[in-house]
């Protein structure tokens, strides 16, 4: 809430004119377009579209990991190039590190940066609690849940203290329960660290129930379609869903979405009736 | 439906000895019966199958003769040096493969395709470049285990999962990091497999030249053996061998197999 | 996000460029050993100029027998590899059978398979012989396991839904195993037997090399005990031929054999 009185000017996250356009053998497609959007410090920005809208790319791009993007991602006044300390990623894949106890796993960051060990455990150990699994630490990622798994990579990022938190997609591979759940634990620790975030997702009730703004983005090329505050009050948890203006904030960008998403899938559709018509 | 009449299944108190247990004691009694039956019926050109007794025999003379250890480490150290050179050198090349595409496309079905052509047959030239000595035997051995290790290391290296190399990206980790903490550990199971592999052709090329042409060495005193037809001796030789061969890939495999084998 | 994985694209000049560059650096190198040689850098009486040893090829062809070689070798191959098929594929099936058996034998099964099976050659010397039956002999035992491990392996990896197919339909424990678990096992035994008959060709001819006696491994013996230099290193690269050509045939059959999935 805090975050909403704040001009844009002191924004902490800046990109500017995004484009990302790749090389097929159809030719090239525009991935993302012309994509400008600020974030200030400590706000939860969502970024929602349906899937084929350049999400990942955009994610990619604000993470340095792909380099020949248009326009300019700046973090407090400094513009990126490559992977950029302030920003801490949490990646949709499953992207713990099979060989290493979940201590290990989240002291990584930590490890790089050579801090010593017995700190660096330490550290680590206050984030496992952070997300909730304290007693796991010596445990090896294979012998947990997906769900587990996910909140080890949440804390191995958060242990290298982004200013922000970059997520993409990052409960779409666990169940709707599960999913829920993971969602109010990423608000909880939002609010307890004041985490500045920037949440990917195609999850319109996951969205909403996060975020102060979301940005809508449109199907190929992916641009901002619309910007929507998110008035509700805070803390929220994921009883939020079930209130009046939920639902109302839902429909709003499901009607927005609705408009992308089936442009997506005549799209598609039309591709794949394409390709059949050529092998067959 | 039929998968009901599983689950009720109630656990039964396991027997003081597993039916499996006796049922492997009952093999090799019989198995052992029959060859003390062979060894004694004279049906045989003799000593083709001597009796257990003088195979035992010629066993504990064997463990116990210096001669034999001193044999043993020639042809121990022949093959640590071929799987250490071998070895080193697959893993290099692997990685210049598995890292490069174009070199892959290049240059890596000239090995998949020499991969599982006999080796031996190298020995000539080995003698010709080498020499008589262990050299040759070293170098026949590294010949056999570059290959396996090599291209399990490639194919490894294309099969790592890619977003791990982000996450190593994403925190900025430098290249040293990156094939130290990212890289090699989650190549460990197609290294470790591949040094598997390599040990037992190592094992077997290096053994093999002993026998063709040398003067110490296992190799060298199994075809010593059958030479002046010590049968018992070349048989108790062939179970220490294979006792030493099957521990040393069971050890490299369990060196291998950490605790995380349910994610592979 | 589709966007950046890129489909199957048609072939463009510079998909040609790498096995060019593969092919080219081969015939760079071997001019270079032709050149070190010829000015003296490498020791003619050790390593052979390539023009010689591509010269003595079609001389060890035509006097040293090598078709007939290659078809006592390839016989002896073959052998084994009925024998393996038959002794492999039933023993799998067998162990796969009686559940007993296969938790008793399959971990010393696994064991033979990483011994050096090879090394009993001298004691199959004693029993067979100096004939082609301790060759064929040595091929089929030093091959066994793996078929047998395969054919385990496939008849185990039967997809549930499957076995259970079966089960609906009322199947003897007979129409079971050939209409259901065999015919999805098959592409892995055929893995099994592809495995079984490579290590076959490869302990034959390192036997008859090693034993001097028999096809092709034997030729590589004899000419180096003539110290015939250029001829040793032509009828190592007609075996290593033959060997991926062998592979290769092995792996086109299999491609061939096995039903789509």
């Amino acid at each position: 809430m805090a975050a909403q009185n704040t001009s844009l000017d002191d924004a902490i996250l800046v990109a500017d004119d995004i484009g990302v356009r790749f090389e097929t053998a159809e030719g090239p497609v525009i991935a993302v377009d012309d994509v400008s959007f600020k974030v200030k410090p400590g706000e939860f920005l969502s970024v929602i579209g349906p899937s084929g809208c350049g999400k990942s790319t955009l994610f990619n791009v604000i993470g340095g990991l792909l380099s020949h993007h248009q326009g300019v991602v700046s973090v407090a006044g400094e513009t990126i190039n490559g992977p950029h300390k302030s920003i801490g990623m949490v990646f949709q894949e499953e992207s713990t590190f099979p060989w290493r106890t979940v201590v290990d796993n989240v002291a990584f960051p930590l490890e790089l940066i050579g801090m010593p060990k017995a700190k660096r455990i330490e550290r680590a150990r206050h984030f496992i609690a952070l997300v909730g699994l304290d007693g796991f630490e010596n445990r090896y990622p294979g012998e947990l849940s997906g769900g587990m798994r996910q909140r080890v990579s949440l804390a191995r990022t958060l242990a290298s203290e982004p200013k922000i938190l970059l997520m993409d997609e990052p409960f779409a591979a666990l169940d709707e329960q599960t999913r829920l759940l993971l969602g109010d634990k990423v608000l909880q620790i939002q609010q307890q660290l004041k985490q500045t975030t920037l949440l990917i997702t195609h999850n319109i009730t996951e969205a909403v129930q996060m975020s102060d703004r979301i940005l809508v983005m449109t199907y190929r090329p992916g641009k901002v379609k619309r910007i929507v505050d998110i008035d509700l009050p805070r803390p929220r948890t994921s009883e939020v869903v079930t209130s009046e203006p939920f639902g109302r904030y839902v429909a709003k960008i499901w009607a927005d979405l609705r408009e992308e998403a089936s442009r997506g899938m005549r799209d598609e559709e039309k591709h794949a009736l394409q390709h059949h018509g050529a092998a067959s | 439906m039929a998968e009901t009449g599983r689950l009720t299944r109630t656990p039964v108190a396991a027997p003081l000895v597993s039916p499996v247990t006796l049922l492997r004691i009952a093999i090799i009694l019989a198995l052992l019966a029959a060859w003390e039956f062979l060894a004694h019926s004279g049906w045989l050109y003799r000593d083709v199958v001597p009796s257990l007794m003088s195979i035992g025999h010629a066993l504990a003379e064997l463990l116990m003769s210096a001669d034999y250890y001193f044999h043993l480490s020639v042809t121990a150290a022949e093959i640590g040096m071929a799987l250490s050179i071998g070895g080193a050198l697959g893993l290099t090349v692997g990685i210049l493969l598995g890292a490069n595409r174009f070199l892959s496309k290049a240059f890596e079905s000239y090995l998949y395709y020499l991969g599982p052509t006999p080796k031996i047959i190298f020995f000539p030239i080995m003698i010709m470049w080498f020499g008589v000595g262990p050299e040759s035997k070293i170098a026949l051995g590294t010949l056999s285990c570059f290959f396996p290790v090599a291209l399990n290391v490639a194919a490894g290296m294309r099969q790592i999962d890619k977003v791990l190399i982000r996450v190593g990206e994403s925190f900025r980790a430098n290249s040293w990091q990156m094939v130290v903490k990212i890289y090699l550990p989650a190549m460990r199971h197609p290294i470790i497999n591949g040094i598997r592999l390599g040990l037992g052709v190592a094992l077997i090329g290096t053994l093999l030249a002993e026998t063709k042409l040398s003067n110490k060495g296992i190799g060298f005193l199994i075809i010593q053996a059958y030479s002046i037809f010590d049968m018992p001796r070349m048989y108790a030789m062939l179970i220490v061998l294979f006792v030493l061969a099957i521990g040393a890939n069971a050890l490299v495999g369990r060196f291998g197999g950490l605790h995380d084998i349910k994610r592979l | 996000m589709s966007a950046t994985t890129t489909p199957a694209r048609r072939a463009s000049p510079g998909d040609y460029l790498p096995p060019v560059v593969g092919i080219g650096s081969l015939v760079v190198f071997f001019l270079l050993v032709e050149l070190l040689i010829q000015l003296g850098a490498v020791n003619r009486f050790i390593v052979p100029p390539p023009s010689e040893v591509l010269g003595s090829f079609g001389r060890v062809i035509v006097e040293e027998d090598i078709l007939q070689r290659f078809l006592l070798t390839l016989t002896e191959c073959l052998t084994a590899g009925v024998m393996l098929t038959v002794f492999g594929v039933s023993g799998g099936v067998l162990m796969h059978r009686f559940k007993l058996l296969q938790q008793a034998c399959e971990t010393w099964v696994a064991a033979m398979a990483s011994a050096p099976i090879v090394l009993m050659y001298p004691l199959f010397l004693v029993i067979f012989g100096r004939n082609a039956w301790t060759i064929i002999m040595m091929g089929f035992v030093a091959a066994l396991p793996p078929v047998i491990l395969k054919t385990i392996e496939g008849i185990a990896g039967t997809r549930k839904v499957l076995v259970n197919v079966g089960r609906s339909f009322n199947l003897t424990p007979t129409q079971q195993f050939w209409k259901i678990l065999f015919p999805a096992a098959l592409p892995t035994i055929f893995v099994g037997v592809r495995l079984g008959l490579i290590f076959a060709l490869i302990n034959i001819v390192g036997v008859e090399f090693l034993i001097n006696f028999g096809g092709l491994g034997q030729l590589i013996n004899e000419l180096a005990e003539r110290y015939d230099l250029a001829g040793t290193y032509a009828a190592i690269c007609f075996v290593i031929l033959v060997s991926i050509l062998f592979f290769m045939v092995l792996e086109k059959a299999e491609r061939w054999l096995r039903p789509v999935d």
